[in-house]
C-alpha cells in the first residue's frame, strides 16, 4: 500500500511539473501556477518520505528496500540508506529540486513576473527530465514480489555518518548551480525591458550551491579518510572530479557575480558560466552513473541510463548553449579592466579557476577521447593533477591574498603595500616557525605554507581593522581557504606511511612516537563481529600519547569486510592506523600513517561553510530590498 | 567581440556530446584492461592443492588443451554470484577449468565447493597472493583463457555475467 502510494506520488510530481511548464509558458494566471508548484513540492516530498518509510520499517517487498537494507541495521543507515543507492538519490535530487523550485517561485512579485515565470518554465523542464529519468529508468518504488523475509543488506563501507549527509548537502550544490542555470537562460531568453538585476536574483542561488558543494565535497573527503583506510583524503577519482568541477566554475561564478552587481561588467561572462556550471553537474551525473568510466564509487550500472542522461544533457545543452550564442551580445560591455584592481584581480583569479577546471576536466574525459579515437587503454591519474593543477593554483591563492583589498577601479599601489607589509612580514616569521617544527624542507611545501599564511594573516588584519569596506563573510570564507591550504600542504608534503608487518608485543616507530601492538580483541557490533587491535603510542619521552583501536570488520550479511582505521588527532598531526590481513602466528599487516594538520583541512572546510552561510543570509536581504 | 566567438562553447559541448554518444553506442567495458600477458605464455607456479594430496605444477598441467582459469576465494561476493557460470563451462563445454583460490581459509573453501558443487579439475591454492601478483590479478573473481600451448588468449576481470559467458564460449570454440 504505502510503496504503491509512493509511486502514485511520484508521478503526481511529474504532473505537476508538466502543468507548471505548460502554466510558466502562457504567463499571468497565477492561480494554476501556485497550484502546480506547491503540488510539485508536496508530492515530491510525500514520495521522498514514504520511500523512506518503507526503508525504516524494512518493508521487503519494494526491491529498493530490499536490495540496500536489513532489518539488523541501524536507524541512522536505514534512513540514509534511502539516499545511499542510485534509485533513492534521484528522489532525494527531485526533492531538492522542487524546494528550490519553490524558493524562486516565493520570489515572485508585480514587477518580476515575466522573468521569474520564465525561470520557472526552465526549472520545470528540468524538473520533468529528472523525475522522468526517475520513473522510466530507477524508480525506486519497483516491487519485489513475492516479498522476501530479509533484505541484502546496505554496503558497509557506506554505513557512515559523514557519508550519511553527505549526498544532500551536494545535491542542494548541484539543485542551487540548476537555479542559475534557469535564471540565465531566462535572462538570455528575455529581453529585459523592465531592466530586473537578474545577478541579484543569481547570487543567493549561487553562494548556496557553492557554500554547499564545499561542505559536500569536504564530507566525501572525511569519509574518504575516515573509511576507506587508505591514509589519504583525495584521491582524483572521478567521481571526486565530477563534483570538484562544478565547484571550481561556482567559485569563479561567484566572483564574477559581484563584478556584475558593482560595476555591471562581465555580464555575458557570467551567463555562460552559470550555463556551464550546470551542464557539468549534469555530465558529472552522466560520467558516474552510466558506468563509462571505472571508478570507486559503484552504482548499480545500466546503459539504458546513460542513453537517457545524456539525451537530457544534449537538449540542455544545445538549447541554452544555441541561446547563448544568439543572444548574450547584448549583453557584452567593452569594459576593460586595469590589472592591478579588484575587479582585475578577480578576472584573474577567474581564469584561473577556468583553466583548473579544463585541466581537471581533459584529465577525467582524456582516457575516454583516447579509447573513442585510438582504441587503446590509458588512464590519467594523481602525477598528472598534481603537476598541473598545483601550479595554476598557486598564482591564483597569491591574488586571493591582496584582491580584496584593492578598491575597484584603480588602486595605489604603494598604499597597498603599505597595507600589506605586516602581513608579509607576518607570513614569513609563521614560515619560519612551521619549519622550525616539521623540519622537512621542499618546494611545493615552502610555497603551501607561505600561501596559507598569506592568506590567513591577510584576512585576519581585515577582521581586525573592521573595515565596512570588507564583507566579513567574505574575510570568513577566505580564512577557511587558508586554513584548507595549511593542511593540505601539511599532510600531502609531510606524510609519512608505514606498512610492516607486526606480531603482538612488537613496537615500530614513526616520527617520533614508538608504536606498540598490544593485543587482538574480537568484538562484536550491531551488525557486525571485528577484530580490533589494541596500539599504545608513546612519545620520545615515553609518555603514553594514546590507544589507538583499528579494526577489520566483518559483516555476514554482506559478506563484505571493511576496515576501520584508528585516528589519535590533535591540532599538529593525525596518527593513524589501519589493521590489514594477518594471523597470530605470522603477524598482522599494519600501516600507520603520520599525517601532519590534517584537522586544518575540516577546521577550513567548516570556516567556509559558516562564511558562505552568513553570505547567503545577505544577499537574501539585499534581493528583498530590491524586490 | 566578434559574434562568432559566442557559439564556441557550443561547439565544444556538441564534439563532447558525440564522443559520449559513440563510447555509449560502441560495444565497450569500462573494467575491461588490456593484460600484458595477452597472447604470452601463463607465468608458472608450484603450489599445493586444495582438494588433492599432491602438489600442482603448472608446467604438467598447462599446454595439453584449452583450459579456464578463475579466481576465486569464499569471501568474495561476486565469485558466488558467477559460479554458477562456472559450472555450466564444465557441465556444457566440458573444458577444463582450474579454480585458483585466492586469500582464503582451506577448510571454508571445501566447504564453500562442496556446497555449491565444484566444476574445477583443480584447486591450486594461492595462500599470500603471490601467484596473483604473476598473473597481474588485481581483483577477483578473474577469468583467463588458455589456448592448448598454455598461452593466454583473454582475460576477464570481474564475475562472469550472462553476456560474458556467452562472449567466452564462442572464444573458447574460436581459438585453437
Amino acid at each position: 500500500m504505502v510503496p504503491s502510494l509512493g509511486n502514485f506520488s511520484l508521478f503526481l510530481s511529474l504532473l505537476f511539473a508538466i502543468s507548471q511548464f505548460i502554466v510558466s509558458r502562457k504567463n499571468k494566471n497565477l492561480k494554476f501556477i501556485s497550484i502546480s508548484v506547491i503540488g510539485l513540492l508536496i508530492s515530491s516530498l510525500i514520495s521522498f518520505f514514504l520511500l523512506m518509510y518503507s526503508h525504516v520499517v524494512s518493508d521487503f517487498s519494494v526491491l529498493n528496500v530490499f536490495q540496500n537494507s536489513h532489518t539488523t541495521k541501524p536507524l541512522l543507515y536505514k534512513i540514509s540508506g534511502v539516499w545511499g543507492n542510485h534509485e533513492g538519490s534521484m528522489l532525494l535530487w527531485i526533492l531538492v529540486l522542487t524546494l528550490f523550485n519553490y524558493f524562486i517561485f516565493k520570489l515572485f512579485n508585480k514587477k518580476n513576473s515575466i522573468f521569474i515565470l520564465k525561470t520557472l518554465e526552465v526549472q520545470a523542464f528540468i524538473t520533468i527530465g529528472f523525475i522522468l529519468f526517475t520513473v522510466l529508468t530507477s524508480n525506486p518504488f519497483e516491487r519485489m514480489i513475492p516479498a522476501q523475509a530479509n533484505g541484502l543488506g546496505f554496503n558497509p563501507i557506506l554505513q557512515d555518518p559523514a557519508l550519511a549527509i553527505h549526498p544532500p548537502l551536494l545535491y542542494i550544490g548541484y539543485v542551487g548551480l540548476s537555479a542559475a542555470f534557469s535564471l540565465s537562460v531566462a535572462t538570455l531568453s528575455l529581453n529585459n525591458s523592465e531592466k530586473i538585476p537578474w545577478y541579484n536574483y543569481m547570487k543567493p542561488f549561487v553562494v548556496a550551491a557553492w557554500t554547499f558543494l564545499t561542505a559536500g565535497i569536504a564530507l566525501g573527503s572525511i569519509w574518504a579518510y575516515y573509511e576507506l583506510g587508505w591514509g589519504g583524503w583525495w584521491f582524483w577519482d572521478p567521481v571526486e572530479n565530477a563534483s570538484f568541477m562544478p565547484w571550481l566554475l561556482g567559485t569563479a561564478l561567484l566572483h564574477s557575480l559581484i563584478v556584475v552587481e558593482k560595476r555591471k561588467s562581465l555580464q555575458t561572462w557570467v551567463l555562460l558560466l552559470a550555463i556551464l556550471a550546470f551542464l557539468l553537474s549534469v555530465v558529472g551525473t552522466f560520467l558516474v552513473r552510466s558506468g563509462i568510466l571505472t571508478s570507486v564509487h559503484t552504482f548499480a550500472l545500466d546503459p539504458s541510463r546513460g542513453i537517457y542522461i545524456l539525451i537530457f544533457t544534449a537538449l540542455i545543452g544545445v538549447y541554452s548553449l544555441t541561446l547563448f550564442g544568439s543572444k548574450s551580445k547584448k549583453y557584452f560591455d567593452n569594459n576593460y579592466f586595469t590589472f592591478f584592481s579588484k575587479e582585475g584581480s578577480i578576472l584573474v583569479n577567474n581564469i584561473l579557476m577556468i583553466v583548473v577546471c579544463a585541466t581537471v576536466f581533459l584529465g577525467t574525459i582524456y582516457p575516454l577521447l583516447v579509447e573513442a579515437f585510438t582504441n587503446s587503454k590509458i588512464s590519467v591519474g594523481e602525477p598528472y593533477y598534481n603537476s598541473t593543477v598545483i601550479p595554476i593554483m598557486i598564482p591564483a591563492i597569491l591574488i586571493m591574498g591582496v584582491g580584496p583589498m584593492l578598491s575597484w577601479g584603480k588602486e595605489n599601489k604603494s598604499k597597498v603595500f603599505k597595507e600589506i607589509l605586516p602581513n608579509i612580514l607576518l607570513t614569513i616569521l609563521m614560515t619560519f616557525f612551521i619549519f622550525l617544527i616539521y623540519k622537512s624542507y621542499s618546494v611545493i611545501g615552502f610555497a603551501g605554507i607561505i600561501l596559507a599564511f598569506w592568506i590567513i594573516f591577510n584576512n585576519l588584519l581585515m577582521l581586525i581593522k573592521k573595515n565596512r569596506k570588507y564583507s566579513i563573510s567574505m574575510i570568513v570564507a577566505h580564512l577557511g581557504v587558508g586554513l584548507l591550504i595549511l593542511g593540505i600542504t601539511g599532510s600531502s608534503v609531510w606524510q609519512e606511511e608505514k606498512i610492516i608487518k607486526m606480531k603482538i608485543d612488537e613496537k615500530t616507530k614513526i616520527e617520533k612516537y614508538n608504536i606498540v601492538f598490544d593485543k587482538i580483541n574480537e568484538i562484536r557490533g550491531p551488525n557486525y563481529v571485528a577484530l580490533q587491535g589494541i596500539f599504545f603510542v608513546y612519545d620520545d619521552k615515553k609518555n603514553i600519547v594514546t590507544k589507538l583501536k583499528p579494526e577489520n570488520r566483518f559483516y555476514p550479511i554482506e559478506n563484505n569486510f571493511t576496515t576501520e582505521a584508528s585516528i589519535h588527532t590533535n591540532i599538529f598531526r593525525d596518527l593513524y592506523i589501519v589493521l590489514g590481513e594477518g594471523n597470530s602466528n605470522d603477524g598482522w599487516v599494519v600501516r600507520i600513517y603520520y599525517n601532519p594538520l590534517v584537522i586544518w583541512i575540516w577546521i577550513g572546510a567548516l570556516v567556509i561553510f559558516l562564511g558562505g552561510i552568513t553570505s547567503i543570509n545577505i544577499n537574501l536581504k539585499k534581493l528583498k530590498i530590491l524586490s | 567581440m566578434k559574434k562568432q566567438l559566442l557559439i564556441i562553447p557550443f561547439i565544444i559541448f556538441l564534439f563532447i556530446l558525440l564522443t559520449f554518444f559513440y563510447l555509449l553506442a560502441i560495444e565497450r567495458n569500462p573494467s575491461e584492461l588490456p593484460s600484458n600477458l595477452l597472447d604470452k605464455k601463463i607465468p608458472k607456479f608450484e603450489t599445493e592443492s586444495l582438494l588433492k594430496n599432491e602438489r600442482f605444477i603448472s608446467a604438467k598441467e598447462f599446454g595439453k588443451e584449452k583450459i579456464l582459469v578463475n579466481f576465486f576465494a569464499t569471501w568474495c561476493q561476486p565469485c558466488r554470484t558467477e559460479h554458477t557460470y562456472i559450472k555450466r563451462f564444465s557441465k556444457e563445454k566440458g573444458i577444463r577449468i582450474i579454480g585458483i583460490n585466492y586469500k582464503d581459509n582451506p577448510k571454508k573453501a571445501v566447504e564453500w565447493l562442496r556446497k555449491l558443487g565444484n566444476p574445477y579439475s583443480d584447486v591450486p591454492v594461492d595462500k599470500n597472493g603471490r601467484i596473483a601478483i604473476d598473473w597481474g590479478v588485481y581483483g577477483i573473481p578473474e577469468t583467463f583463457v588458455i589456448n592448448s600451448n598454455g598461452i593466454i588468449k583473454y582475460r576477464h576481470i570481474g564475475p562472469v555475467t550472462k553476456k560474458i559467458y556467452k562472449k567466452i564460449n564462442l572464444l573458447i570454440s574460436d581459438i585453437e
